[in-house]
């Protein structure tokens, strides 16, 4: 038979082994003072901790803890429906909301996010081609026919930009041949007031999940052109 | 339907009180970290899985939080130790402060943190060497082990104090 140890003598205690290996090691105690000394003394401290500790769970729990709790339960109560629209739009759109609010919250999206071939956008959009090469996030034209809205870096080490259009929404990624096109959402810039963001929040959650890290700061935007994007 | 992510919070309350005032080692302090414990959860709501336990969820918040502030006191205590000691020579605070802390309580404080949070879990909270392992993130192995020295070093100082 296997000797026990004191590790699986507490084991065996608490009930934590079961099957052949438990009736062994009952059989083992049975015969030994020593090991029944140990145990009577493992149970004697748990009896011990429990009683000590028990008055706590038993009393009244302090307002300020559950008032934390009371709060929370009255509001969602009274905005449910709110309360929830705000937190998908929190875990839906990331942190850099901070950063493209202003452009997205242009943005109204018709159709739902269409992950497409990648095509080089120097034939088949060369315009867009040239604004995601020229121009940076902090300092565009903000009428003319593309607006970048974020660049960050994918997990191939390739700049990407987050980009919109009058009719599309969409993230190109640099490689050797050019801009690719990795996805787009149909949508159309709406002037004024309107204000819905569905396609900017897929475009958004894409750039997240694509990107290695945060997106890149006006300086490194800056760099990055000034190295071509690659 | 079942009930609310608060409703099932304020029903831990009590044993996370429990486990908070025995990591801390007193209630007022234990009552702050259990104060911490259901703000974090509260704020990460979203991170925990229905159907999953909830209570083995807030443990966990609860016991990375306490670990956290003990290393911060740690570090603190580092720095200041020289004033510290000196501020506590011939005071009496600390003395007043073991008196009025138990026998058990006070064999509790001196051991290391990842005994002590062992045999909370396991002998106080009454959770599986398993689940407790989860809790803490450690092996069962070594939770059991822990469990174990604490329990020993318990028994000891007990003895001594009895």
């Amino acid at each position: 038979m296997t000797p026990i140890s004191k590790e699986e003598l507490a084991a065996w205690a608490d009930g934590q082994i079961d099957g052949s290996r438990a009736d062994e090691i009952a059989d083992i105690v049975e015969a030994d003072p020593g090991l029944i000394a140990e145990v009577r003394a493992h149970y004697a401290l748990k009896d011990k901790l429990a009683a000590h500790f028990a008055p706590i769970a038993d009393a009244p729990v302090p307002d300020r803890l559950t008032a934390l709790l009371n709060k929370q339960q009255e509001a969602e109560v009274v905005d449910f429906a709110a309360a929830r629209v705000q937190r998908e739009e929190k875990r839906r759109i990331p942190r850099w909301t901070y950063f493209t609010g202003p452009a997205l919250a242009a943005t109204l999206a018709l159709a739902v996010f269409l992950p497409r071939g990648a095509e080089t956008l120097a034939d088949s959009d060369p315009a867009l081609a040239m604004a995601l090469d020229s121009q940076l996030v902090a300092d565009q034209d903000t009428g003319g026919e593309t607006r970048v809205l974020l660049s960050f870096v994918n997990d191939q080490d390739q700049y990407c930009r987050a980009f919109s259009q009058p009719e599309r929404t969409g993230i190109a990624c640099r490689d050797d041949s050019g801009w690719a096109l990795q996805l787009e959402v149909a949508g159309n810039r709406q002037p004024g007031t309107e204000f819905r963001q569905a396609g900017a929040a897929e475009i958004l959650a894409a750039a997240q999940d694509m990107a290695t890290g945060p997106a890149l700061t006006a300086e490194q935007e800056a760099a990055a052109r000034e190295a071509g994007w690659q | 339907m079942s009930p609310s992510f608060e409703q099932q919070v304020l029903d831990l309350l009590p044993r996370l009180r429990r486990f908070a005032t025995g990591l801390a080692g007193n209630a007022a302090d234990g009552d702050d970290l259990c104060q911490m414990c259901v703000e974090r959860a509260l704020a990460n709501r979203r991170k925990w899985q229905e159907g999953t336990r909830l209570d083995s969820w807030m443990y966990r918040i609860m016991r990375n939080l306490w670990i956290d502030e003990a290393r911060a006191r740690s570090r603190r205590s580092q720095t200041f130790v020289a004033e510290e000691a000196g501020l506590s020579v011939g005071g009496d605070g600390a003395q007043e402060a073991a008196v009025e802390l138990g026998n058990v309580d006070r064999a509790m404080q001196q051991l290391p943190d990842d005994q002590r949070e062992a045999v909370l879990l396991v002998m106080v909270e009454g959770y599986a060497y398993k689940e407790a392992a989860e809790i803490v993130g450690c092996p069962v192995g070594t939770l059991n082990s822990r469990l174990v020295r604490g329990r020993d070093a318990l028994l000891s100082l007990l003895e001594d104090a009895a």
